[in-house]
Formats: C-alpha cells, sequence, structure tokens
C-alpha cells in the first residue's frame, strides 16, 4: 500500500484569460485564478492536486466526482469553477477530521464497501450528504434509490448500503451521547 | 470544451440584456456543460444567474403555485405543498436523474433539457436539431430510444424530461422575461414539435429568461400516479413513461388528465384519451381503451416498436392506479420518495 | 521446519480471518493515487482524436487551428509519429499486448474510436479543446461488419473455425442422434463493455535522456507491459519500470497493455517531458477492449433418466480485424458435467471493432450461459428437478482429463443453496407463483472457474525498526490482494498487521503475475510465505552466528511466535535480533510455480446460484428479487473481500443477464452507446437480497494456503439462473442476452 498523494503537487498552470475565483473549500478558503470554462473536477484535480474526487465519466453518468457545494451532494464534473463562488465545497479529503476518520469511513472500512476503490469517494460524499438529509428516507429501499448516482461496477452495493445504515446507527448514537452529554 | 466568457448576472434584466444567441445562461449547468464538453453546444459567453432573485415557492391567490425558476429538482421534488397538492410532480421529479442531478438542477432548466439521442450528442453523426440540413442518423439508425409520437422526417428525438411529463398532465404557465418585459406562454405551448425546424426547440427568444412556473389550480380531488418504465431500476431516461390524474364521481371518472414521456418529442399530453375517459367507469377496459387512442398516431421505426405496447402498458398501470388513489382519497402515500420502482407501481 | 511455520496453515490465526484492507484507509480518504491524479513536473497532457467511421480511410487532417491553440504542444499522428516496432505478443514470453497494431501505424481506418492523433497540451482541459478542434477527413467505405449477431453473419458456418481450439471424445454426433431426449438450441449474448470506474491511463516519462522509461499505468500486468514496451521501443526490459499501485478495477481489459500507453510513451519521447493520457470513457469504450458477442449452439442429448449421452458445444465470437482474440466459451464445458461423447469448437468472426479482450471469466461466462439454460431446457424436457438433473450428471472426477479433483463440493453448494433459497417450496408450474402484479421465477443454475497458478517470485525483508516489508510485482486491482499478503506476512510470523507493508505494482519488485484469471491469491501467496520463511532463516542465522543473542543455539530449533525469536527459555523480539548484530534487516527472497499437483489433479471452483426473478407482465418488467449462493472456492484467505468479490461478481451478471449490451449501428458499425448513461450497468436499486456461503473446504492439493480464487466464479452462472427463472415465471425460454424489455413484450404485449 502507498500513500501516493505526494506526488500530486499544486502545480498547473492556468490558461489565459482566467477569472479569480474565491470559495471555502474543506474549510479552508481558497482564492484561484481559474480559466472561465474551467470545471470543478479539473480545477480540484489537476489544479489544486486534490485527486481525491475522481472521473469516471466526466458527464454526471457515473457519481465518482461526487462532492458537497453548500452540503448538497453534486458532480464536480458538470460544474464550472467559476460557479462557486462563495460556495463551501467539500470533497472527500475534507471529510476526516484531524486525522481520524469520518464515521462513514469508519463503516465503509469496516464493511468491506469497496474493492478497486475508484468510486468510493463519490459513493461517501453521497452518503454523507444523505444520512444529513432529513428528506431522504432511511430504509433500505430510500437509500439505494437515492444513492443510485453513484456507480460501482466493482458490486460492491450490498456492502455500501450496509456500512450506510451502519454509519446511520452510529451518528444517531453520537447525537444521543452528545445530547446525553448536554443534558444535566 | 470550447472558451467561453463568464459573468454573473445580479438581476433579471441584466441577465437579459446579456442574451443572444451566442450566450448561454447557466443555472444547474447539468446539461450545458454537459453538451460543451462534446462540443454540441458551444456557446461564446455563459452567464451565471444563481444569484437572481428566482428560488421562492409561493401560493397565489387563485389557488396555483408559482415556482421560481431557480428551484431545484430536489428542492421542489420535497416541497411540502408540492408534495401535499401537486404528488404527480413529486413523482415524476424524483424518477429523474440522480440525487446530485437534481440537487443542481432547476426548474428553468429542466424545462431547457435537451435530448438524449445519440447521434444529436455525437458530433460526428448527422442530425438536423444539431446541424440544421445535416440529416438525421437515428431515423434508420438505432432508434430504440427515440419518439412515436410528434416525430418529422427531419427528427425523432424524444424530449427526455420527467418533470414535463407531469407538468403536462397538471397544466402550467411559464413565465418569461426579456428586454421588452415580462410574458407568459402556456406550457402545453412552449415546447415545439421538430417539423422541419427541429434546432427551434421552444419558445424562448434568446435575449429572454425563464423567471418562474406556475402550476394550475391541482386538480382535487383526484388521484395520481406518475409511472416511468425503464431497463433498470433508477438512473436512466423513460423508455416510456405515463403521468395520470383521475376525478372519480364514485366509479365514474369524471376529469382524466394524461400525459406520455420517453415517447415523443415533446411533453405529450394525450388529450383524447383524456376526453375519451371522461364520464367512463374507472376499470381496466376503459384505460386500456385510452391507451389504444393515446397510441394510435404512433409511427415506431424500426427498433422502437415496442415501445407503442410498452407506452400503452405504461398508461394502463398509471391509470389503475390513479384510479386507485383517488379511490382511497389520497395520494399521498404516492410520493415515491425514496422508492425503488418495485414499490412505484403499487398503489 | 519445527517451528510453527508450516503448520500455522493449517491451523491458521490471520489467514483466513476477517481482515478489513490494509489500503482502505488510503482509499477511503482519497490518498491513494490512481495513475489519472498522478503528477510530474513538467508534465504534459495528452488527448486522442478518434476516428468517426469504422471502415475506410483517413484522407486528411486539418491540424491549423488546433495547433494554434493556446497551450498545445504537438499533435502526433500517422505522419509523424516515431516509428516503432511491434510486440511479438506472446503470452508465453510475456510481451502479450491487447491490441498488436501500433497507434498511427497508418490510415486505414479498422474500427470506430481508432486513434488517428494524440494531442499534447500543457493542460488537460487545452489538450481537449485543441482535440475537438482537429479535422480529420475520411473516405468512409460501406461494408462495415458491425456484429456477429447481424443477421447475416448469425449461421453456424460464419467465421473462420480454429482447429486447434476444440475438444473432442467418444462420438457426440452419433450419440445425439440417438439420443432418447435431446435439447438443440442457438444462444446469443450481446458484447459488453468492462465499464472498469477508473479509464485507461497512462503517465509516461523518459530519464536518463531518453534512455529509461517509466510508465504509470493502471494495469492487471505490469510486468506484461514492461515487456512489451521494451520490444516496441526497443529497449532493454531493465530500462523500463513499469508501475501500478492503484487500480480503479479492470475486469481483464487492464491485462495487456493498449496502444493509448505506446502513443503516450512515444509522444513523450518525442517532446522529452512526462506525459499523461486518460483516455475519454468513449475511447475508453470503443478503443479499451470489451467482451465480444458470442453466438452458441448447444446439443445435448440425454437418456430417459437424464444421463448425458452427448454435449456439442458450438461456439463463434468476435475478433477484430487487427489481432485476433478469441473468447473460448466452450472451455469449461468438457469438464462441468459427466458425459462420455463431446465436442467443443470454436469459431471466430473479424469485424470493424476494437480488439476485444478478456473480461472477467472470459470465455466460460459466456459457455456456461448456453449450457446451464440448456440443462434447464433438458430438466423441462425430462420434468425433472433441474437440481437434481445436475446431481444426476455429476462428475466425480474431471471428464476432460480423467483425473480426481483435488477438492470438488459442488454437491454441497447445491444442497446448501437449494436449502437457504427454499427451493423445495418452488411450484414447478410456469407462472404459478404470483405475488400483486407480479409473478415470481425460481431458477438455478451451477457455476464453475478453473484454478490456476502461475510463476511467483517475491521478497521480504525483516527490519530493524520492528517492521516487516513484503513485495511482489503483482497487483491489487480491488481483490484485496494487498491484505492477503499482508496477513501471511502476519501469520508466519506474528507480527501485527499494522507493522507490515507491503507494496506491490512494481516492475522493479520481484516478478509476480497478472492479476487476472482468479490466480493471483494462489500464485502470490506461496511465493510471499517461501520469502518470509526465507527471512526467518537469515534471522536465525543471525541469531545463532557469533555474537549472535542465541550463539551456539542450533538454528533449527529456534521458534517464532508473535514477533519474536525463542529457543523456549529466552525469547527476542526480530528487532532485538537485529539491532544486536547492527544490521538494518535481514531479506528473505521465495518463488513459487505450478507443479508435479498439475499431473496428479483436475483443479477447478464450483459453485451453485439460486436466483428469485419477479416479472410484472403488466409494464413488461423484470426484476432479479433475491440471489442466494453457495461457492466452493477452497479456503477465503480474507473472508469479507472474498465474498465481496462474489457478490460483485453477481451484480456484474444481472447487469449481463438483464442490461448490458454495446449498440454498433449495424449500418456502418460506429458505437452508439460509449458513455455510462446508455451502456446500462446495475445501479442500487437494482441491487437484490444477496445471500452469498463461502463453503470452507481448503485445497491443499493446490497450495498450502489451500486457497483456489475467487475473482471470477460469481459472474459464472448468474444470468443462466436469471434466464431459467424467466422461463419459471413466463413459460417463455430466453435463450438471449441481455433479456430486453422487447423480448419480454413479444410475450407479455397481451397480458
Amino acid at each position: 500500500m502507498m500513500d501516493d498523494s505526494v506526488h500530486s503537487p499544486t502545480r498547473r498552470e492556468p490558461p489565459a484569460p482566467t477569472l479569480n475565483v474565491n470559495f471555502t473549500l474543506n474549510q479552508q478558503p481558497v482564492s484561484l485564478d481559474v480559466a472561465p470554462n474551467a470545471v470543478l473536477l479539473d480545477v480540484l484535480r489537476e489544479q489544486l492536486g486534490l485527486g481525491g474526487t475522481k472521473k469516471g465519466c466526466d458527464h454526471g453518468q457515473c457519481g465518482a466526482c461526487t462532492v458537497h457545494v453548500d452540503g448538497q451532494a453534486m458532480n464536480a464534473c458538470l460544474r464550472l469553477a467559476a460557479m462557486c463562488e462563495g460556495q463551501h465545497v467539500t470533497t472527500v479529503e475534507g471529510l476526516s477530521r484531524e486525522g481520524e476518520l469520518h464515521p462513514v469511513q469508519q463503516s465503509f472500512l469496516a464493511c468491506d464497501a469497496f474493492q478497486c476503490g475508484y468510486c468510493t469517494p463519490g459513493q461517501m460524499m453521497s452518503a454523507t450528504a444523505l444520512l444529513n438529509d432529513p428528506r431522504i428516507g432511511s430504509d433500505d429501499a430510500a437509500v439505494k434509490e437515492a444513492m443510485s448516482g453513484n456507480i460501482c461496477r466493482c458490486g460492491a452495493y450490498k456492502n455500501i448500503l450496509t456500512a450506510i445504515q451502519q454509519a446511520r446507527a452510529t451518528l444517531a448514537d453520537d447525537a444521543a451521547s452528545q445530547a446525553g452529554e448536554e443534558t444535566p | 470544451m470550447r472558451a467561453f466568457d463568464f459573468s454573473r448576472a445580479e438581476s433579471v434584466g441584466n441577465a437579459a440584456q446579456h442574451g443572444n444567441a451566442e450566450t448561454a445562461f447557466v443555472a444547474g449547468g447539468t446539461t450545458l456543460l454537459d453538451l460543451v464538453k462534446l462540443d454540441v453546444m458551444r456557446p461564446a459567453a455563459v452567464v451565471d444567474i444563481n444569484a437572481l432573485p428566482l428560488k421562492a415557492v409561493e401560493r397565489l391567490a387563485d389557488g396555483r403555485l408559482k415556482i421560481g425558476a431557480l428551484v431545484t429538482n430536489t428542492d421542489l421534488a420535497h416541497h411540502p405543498e408540492v408534495k401535499r397538492d401537486y404528488p404527480l410532480l413529486s413523482q415524476a421529479l424524483l424518477a429523474g436523474a440522480s440525487t446530485q442531478l437534481r440537487n443542481m438542477a432547476t426548474t428553468a432548466g429542466n424545462l431547457m433539457q435537451r435530448t438524449r439521442c445519440p447521434y444529436f450528442r455525437d458530433v460526428g453523426s448527422a442530425c438536423n436539431k444539431r446541424q440544421p440540413g445535416s440529416g438525421c442518423d437515428a431515423r434508420d439508425g438505432i432508434n430504440r430510444m427515440h419518439a412515436l409520437l410528434g416525430g418529422s422526417a427531419d427528427c425523432i428525438a424524444v424530449h427526455p424530461s420527467d418533470m414535463c411529463v407531469a407538468l403536462a398532465a397538471i397544466g402550467a404557465t411559464l413565465t418569461l422575461e426579456g428586454p421588452s418585459g415580462e410574458r407568459e406562454v402556456a406550457f402545453a405551448d412552449f415546447h415545439r414539435l421538430p417539423g422541419d425546424t427541429p434546432h427551434l426547440e421552444h419558445d424562448l427568444a434568446a435575449d429572454e429568461l425563464i423567471t418562474a412556473l406556475t402550476l394550475d389550480a391541482p386538480l382535487a380531488p383526484a388521484g395520481s400516479h406518475y409511472l416511468k418504465l425503464r431497463d433498470r431500476a433508477s438512473y436512466e431516461f423513460a423508455l416510456a413513461s405515463a403521468a395520470a390524474q383521475l376525478k372519480l364521481d364514485g366509479e365514474r371518472i369524471t376529469e382524466a388528465r394524461l400525459a406520455l414521456g420517453g415517447v415523443a418529442t415533446k411533453p405529450w399530453r394525450a388529450s383524447e384519451a383524456e376526453a375519451a375517459l371522461a364520464g367512463q367507469p374507472a376499470v381496466l377496459e376503459s384505460f386500456e381503451r385510452a391507451a389504444e387512442i393515446a397510441l394510435r398516431d404512433a409511427q415506431p421505426r424500426a427498433h422502437n416498436a415496442f415501445k407503442v405496447d410498452l407506452a400503452k402498458q405504461a398508461i394502463v398501470r398509471a391509470l389503475r392506479d390513479a384510479s386507485r388513489a383517488a379511490q382511497r382519497g389520497t395520494d399521498q402515500d404516492d410520493t415515491g420518495q425514496g422508492r425503488t420502482d418495485t414499490q412505484e407501481s403499487q398503489a | 521446519m519445527n517451528d510453527l511455520n508450516q503448520s500455522t496453515l493449517d491451523q491458521p490465526k490471520v489467514v483466513g480471518q476477517r481482515t478489513p484492507r490494509i489500503d482502505g484507509e488510503f482509499k477511503l480518504t482519497g490518498r491513494a493515487g490512481y495513475t489519472g491524479e498522478l503528477s510530474i513536473e513538467g508534465m504534459l497532457y495528452g488527448y486522442p482524436v478518434a476516428a468517426t467511421i469504422a471502415h475506410g480511410t483517413l484522407e486528411r487532417l486539418e491540424l491549423d487551428e488546433a495547433l494554434a491553440m493556446p497551450g498545445v504542444v504537438d499533435i502526433f499522428h500517422h505522419a509523424n509519429f516515431p516509428r516503432l516496432h511491434r510486440s511479438p505478443n506472446s503470452m508465453g514470453h510475456g510481451d502479450q499486448v491487447s491490441e498488436v497494431r501500433l497507434p498511427f501505424e497508418g490510415e486505414r481506418i479498422y474500427y470506430h474510436g481508432q486513434y488517428v492523433a494524440l494531442v499534447v497540451a500543457e493542460s488537460f482541459a487545452q489538450a481537449r479543446a485543441a482535440a475537438q478542434r482537429v479535422v480529420a477527413r475520411y473516405r468512409q467505405e460501406t461494408g462495415a461488419i458491425s456484429s456477429l449477431l447481424d443477421g447475416a453473419h448469425d449461421s453456424h458456418s460464419e467465421g473462420e473455425l480454429l482447429k486447434d481450439a476444440g475438444t473432442r471424445r467418444g462420438d457426440p454426433e452419433a450419440a445425439f442422434d440417438g439420443a432418447a431426449v435431446k435439447v438443440d438450441a442457438v444462444y446469443h449474448i450481446a458484447a459488453e463493455s468492462h465499464l472498469q470506474m477508473e479509464m485507461h491511463a497512462t503517465l509516461a516519462e523518459w530519464r536518463d535522456g531518453g534512455s529509461r522509461l517509466v510508465v504509470h499505468e493502471s494495469s492487471q500486468g505490469v510486468f506484461y507491459q514492461r515487456n512489451a514496451m521494451a520490444r516496441i521501443f526497443d529497449l532493454a526490459q531493465e530500462n523500463i519500470e513499469v508501475i501500478s499501485h492503484y487500480i480503479g478495477s479492470g475486469f481483464g481489459n487492464k491485462l495487456f497493455m493498449w496502444p493509448h500507453a505506446v502513443a503516450a510513451a512515444g509522444a513523450a519521447r518525442e517532446l522529452g517531458r512526462p506525459l499523461k493520457l486518460v483516455l475519454p470513457r468513449p475511447q475508453d469504450m470503443t478503443s479499451g477492449g470489451n467482451r465480444p458477442a458470442s453466438r452458441q449452439r448447444l446439443r445435448l442429448g440425454a437418456d430417459r433418466d437424464g444421463r448425458l449421452s452427448a454435449v456439442i458445444h458450438d461456439s463463434t465470437t468476435e475478433t477484430s480485424l487487427v489481432d485476433r482474440y478469441v473468447d473460448a466459451c466452450g472451455s469449461a464445458t468438457p469438464s462441468f458435467y459427466a458425459c462420455d461423447n463431446l465436442a467443443v469448437s470454436q469459431r471466430i468472426l473479424a469485424l470493424n471493432h476494437g480488439t476485444p479482450c478478456p473480461m472477467r471469466a472470459p470465455g466460460e461466462v459466456s459457455g456456461i450461459f448456453a449450457l446451464e439454460t440448456a440443462m434447464d431446457e433438458l430438466a423441462v424436457a425430462l420434468q425433472m428437478d433441474p437440481v437434481e438433473l445436475r446431481l444426476r450428471n455429476y462428475a466425480h472426477k474431471d471428464p476432460e482429463s480423467g483425473l480426481p479433483w483435488s477438492s470438488k463440493q459442488l454437491d454441497k453448494c447445491l444442497h446448501s443453496a437449494a436449502e437457504r433459497f427454499g427451493w423445495a417450496q418452488r411450484d414447478p408450474g410456469i407462472g404459478a407463483m404470483r405475488d400483486g402484479d407480479e409473478i415470481i421465477g425460481y431458477g438455478m443454475a451451477a457455476c464453475t472457474w478453473f484454478a490456476g497458478r502461475q510463476p511467483c517470485q517475491a521478497r521480504v525483508e525483516l527490519r530493524a525498526d520492528g517492521t516487516l516489508f513484503a513485495a511482489c510485482g503483482t497487483q491489487d486491482i480491488g481483490t484485496g490482494t494487498y491484505t492477503i499478503v499482508a496477513q501471511t506476512v502476519a501469520e508466519l510470523t506474528g507480527v501485527a498487521l499494522a507493522d507490515i507493508e507491503v507494496k506491490l505494482g512494481e516492475t522493479s519488485l520481484p516478478a509476480g503475475p497478472l492479476s487476472g484469471g482468479s490466480m493471483a491469491t494462489a500464485t502470490t501467496l506461496p511465493a510471499v510465505a517461501a520469502a518470509v520463511r526465507d527471512a526467518l532463516g537469515a534471522l536465525k542465522e543471525v541469531a545463532t552466528g557469533h555474537d549472535g543473542v542465541f550463539a551456539g543455539c542450533d538454528a533449527d530449533s529456534l521458534t517464532v511466535a508473535e514477533g519474536t525469536l525463542s529457543d523456549g527459555e529466552r525469547s527476542y523480539r526480530f528487532a532485538e535480533v537485529l539491532e544486536a548484530m547492527r544490521l538494518s534487516s535481514v531479506n528473505g527472497q521465495g518463488s513459487s510455480a505450478p507443479g508435479e499437483e498439475k499431473k496428479q489433479y483436475s483443479f477447478r471452483s464450483f459453485g451453485a446460484h439460486f436466483v428469485e426473478v419477479r416479472v410484472d407482465p403488466g409494464i413488461s418488467r423484470v426484476r432479479v428479487s433475491r440471489v442466494v449462493s453457495s461457492m466452493d472456492i477452497g479456503r477465503a484467505i480474507n473472508p469479507p473481500t472474498a465474498r465481496n468479490q462474489v457478490e460483485g461478481g453477481i451484480v456484474m451478471g444481472i447487469g449481463m443477464g438483464l442490461f448490458e449490451k454495446l449498440d454498433y449501428d449495424p449500418r456502418d458499425a460506429r458505437l452508439i452507446n460509449a458513455n455510462v448513461a446508455d451502456y446500462i450497468v446495475p445501479v442500487h436499486a437494482d441491487i437484490p437480497e444477496i445471500d452469498v456461503e463461502l463453503l470452507d473446504y481448503p485445497d491443499f492439493k493446490f497450495n498450502e494456503f489451500g486457497a483456489r480464487g475467487v475473482g471470477e466464479i460469481g459472474l459464472t452462472g448468474i444470468a443462466p439462473a436469471i434466464s431459467n427463472a424467466l422461463y419459471h415465471a413466463t413459460g417463455k425460454r430466453y435463450r438471449d442476452l441481455p433479456v430486453t424489455i422487447e423480448a419480454l413484450l413479444a410475450d407479455h404485449a397481451s397480458a
């Protein structure tokens, strides 16, 4: 196993003309010059060196590039970077906090909810968004429907569903224990 | 992907000023970016309209519901008033695309969605819609996904929207705004048949913007159902879909609304079938007759003849489930949120 | 060998135990670097220009506009790409490629998507923008062959009969003619796309003045690519390194190198800068491999008791005009059932497609669809339970080789899966089981995949910092190879997994096998084990040598446990042994290869799938609602990852059964659905209840780990179980895949 993140420095020169865009990326302010037609996914991967967000189709057909924009799961391949002005963008790199895996990441590991791992960041970004969205039902059928924009060709769907439901339980427990702590 | 200028509109008037044949407005971007990458759409300038104040959903005094152009498909599908009064629309929205795309796509953008015809999407193919006069590779090509209704010698591309099928059944009005002010267009008149100008898809001038969509007052009390048939259970365009609303008096249909998707070049209101249903008992025979009428003018090609039967099946089942919902006196259970299609059809 | 090393594999503590993937955290945090996101200082980006016709000639390339665009560095094509050599394309010599024709060899166009140019620019966006402005003028010709399944080519005599690809025993034709009960049917399977989530990707860098080539490739076989590149670029193998640390899966289309990698490396050399090329999805699908369409005729003859007297399996599959790929559909058939009279033949038909290639369970999955559907047809003809029919023809030894099986538990698979599924509750009447609008159908099929091993080398270091390092040049394509190598090291040393580092996927490491054919586990682990033992031997030598911590002891008397050496009284941690001698590490090497066992036994995994479908005839809808499977795969080294493989195979089988089909326009052989939306694969909402059982019968005749491999078998047998369930529901026999709504409607339009 290798940590290959060192191979992904910030480097690429953007083409002229450019425009400046400011947004919050994984809780850090970012200000950068991008081409007017630069796509968020390419900016993340090639300009910012954040390779966790994957490209599987480049046309909103596979879900591998799913990120959160203002908390909503979106396909980064169909979004201009310039449209993100003032927004909060979260990628898989922003999912874990202070070195600790997010409960969804933990449950994906525990449930073996991936194989090749290429669709996995997108799966987890969709999963975290749906767990935060009270409008989406919590039963298996609702989760499967809501997750259907994330294709896993390895076919780890069963384990992904298990992992999501397990993370739901963990998050509920965490919330309950926090509430318990706050209650005298 | 070609270069373009990018700017942000601060007001509707400001946006409209930018509008010309070379300019594209971007809201969700799910159609635009897709097609720009394919070199199918080639705007010289893109105007981001997301900052415009068009995100409200409001009940009008006459009972209609006015929806801002920038309300996302997700927000609209889950809006309490939509779920309560227009479950058909909620179901149709949730049957479309994926969670991510619904989060991005807007109401106006969905109205402006473009066809999924593979020959339209491939610049190496002949397509009258993309390049007027170049021919239609779909007519004698692989046309499984193509239209049975509303086609012409020049184009048989299907309108891909689910939302619009529900709108065709519900009835709605579009508010358009341009340099000469605001105007309203009936939803039924907004999308054009291809005829010999398939590149002209709708009644929106280049310097106009859709600012709102106003739903007709809900048909009530009624039952409704949106049924989408496709190969896999989710995240696929319709092979055939049907949006049905029925108002019953006991066993008798007093008013029917029926629209079709996946089989027509525009969101397809089956008016004759509706007329044939009125006054009839809400039984299978009536639904089957309506289906026959709705598909009477179907013009199948080599690979889509099966959709004539499939569309009829969609109609019959959607009508049946709408009538069941009407008989229950509610179709709240049918809002379809989080349901796979296995549950979809179970009233 | 008196320590625990040998015996632990009989009673293992780590091997066979649930072990979270050791590379999991990298994949889950975005830190796993797949080829497409790697970056090297000064790197350029390539973007292909692909032929928009499938049959004809490239007449002219208009490049001026593209060359003038911002950031464009150069455009390569047939007139300016360096003249390279072809690879000998030999499996045996390790330089097999997926398509032997080089990129830009000439103006002739053989298939839609064939590369006609490569645009190189400073950024991805610039390269794509310029590629879209390259104008290619073609002279298109009529007569393109679009598919084996087009009516014109759908005949028994179509294609070239391969003389050396068949097998034969007894007198099958006479036996068939004289059989009391017969099945004679033709089966079609559409061409499929691997649609692996990560597209093919190459990052090529020439070093040392162009004398050395380093290639990052999303590859299932780095050594094959290295060797082929050595031939193609006329370099010593030692001067090429191919690296593949993380692979966004492959399913066979990344086993052997494709022309895009040659294009990338050639352009990088010409320009003197590193170059990254990630195939756009359409090119990945037109030009990066597919499972070819197949046409199979199955003839079964049996007596009234259901005993097979004749099996004749004739297959035709597609290949391209630029290479010869054989998808051997009949390869499992000779070993599947006891039958004295059998013939298998194979034909190939060249057409205007990119070259097909192995796709998960290549050949056999297609053949098993035909055979196991035909068996169901035979069961119906005999009015016999299909499970009973399979037991009645049970092959207790390999009918093809005559050798005994090393371990075969198919009977237990059939019984166990049937029991868990509730097969006994099946009402065999057609359409007899209903639930609301839906008809419920039950179907089953047996499945199999051969077990093979390849030669393999590995290296292990015991380090003074207390960690262990294991290296092998095989790859982890998502099956969990990193983790099972670490489990092996942990098993034999008692060192915690957290202290074990595993390195795979580099040609600088000891030569490892392809990640394919379900062979990686059985191939790699014995070599790793040998390397561990060799390293422990080295450590004992050190420990018992002059000044060693066990100076004067007999090395053979020392035992290994929990990362320590012990003489029964004293024990020292490995690190202490090394530090005492001021050593940084000791090194062990190991190798393994298939041996005499192949002469004594036949090796195959077997399994059984039971499938429930729900057919709603009123809306022509089929959904797979339940799958219960039992698999006899030997020992699962890491049960969750092994089960994940089978479950993934089941999902892919649902796609094969109901959705997947590459659509080639019959007029001109252009691929019309080369994207992820129009090529339909299963999504979350399609996933049924899945219950997979892995029987635990370690196959120690195959290797000391008892593992036979598990990547392919889950896919085999699913499609026929679905089609058989559809027969039960509808009374109609579905012999063509995928089973489309069209096919259902033909049956149910009046329902």
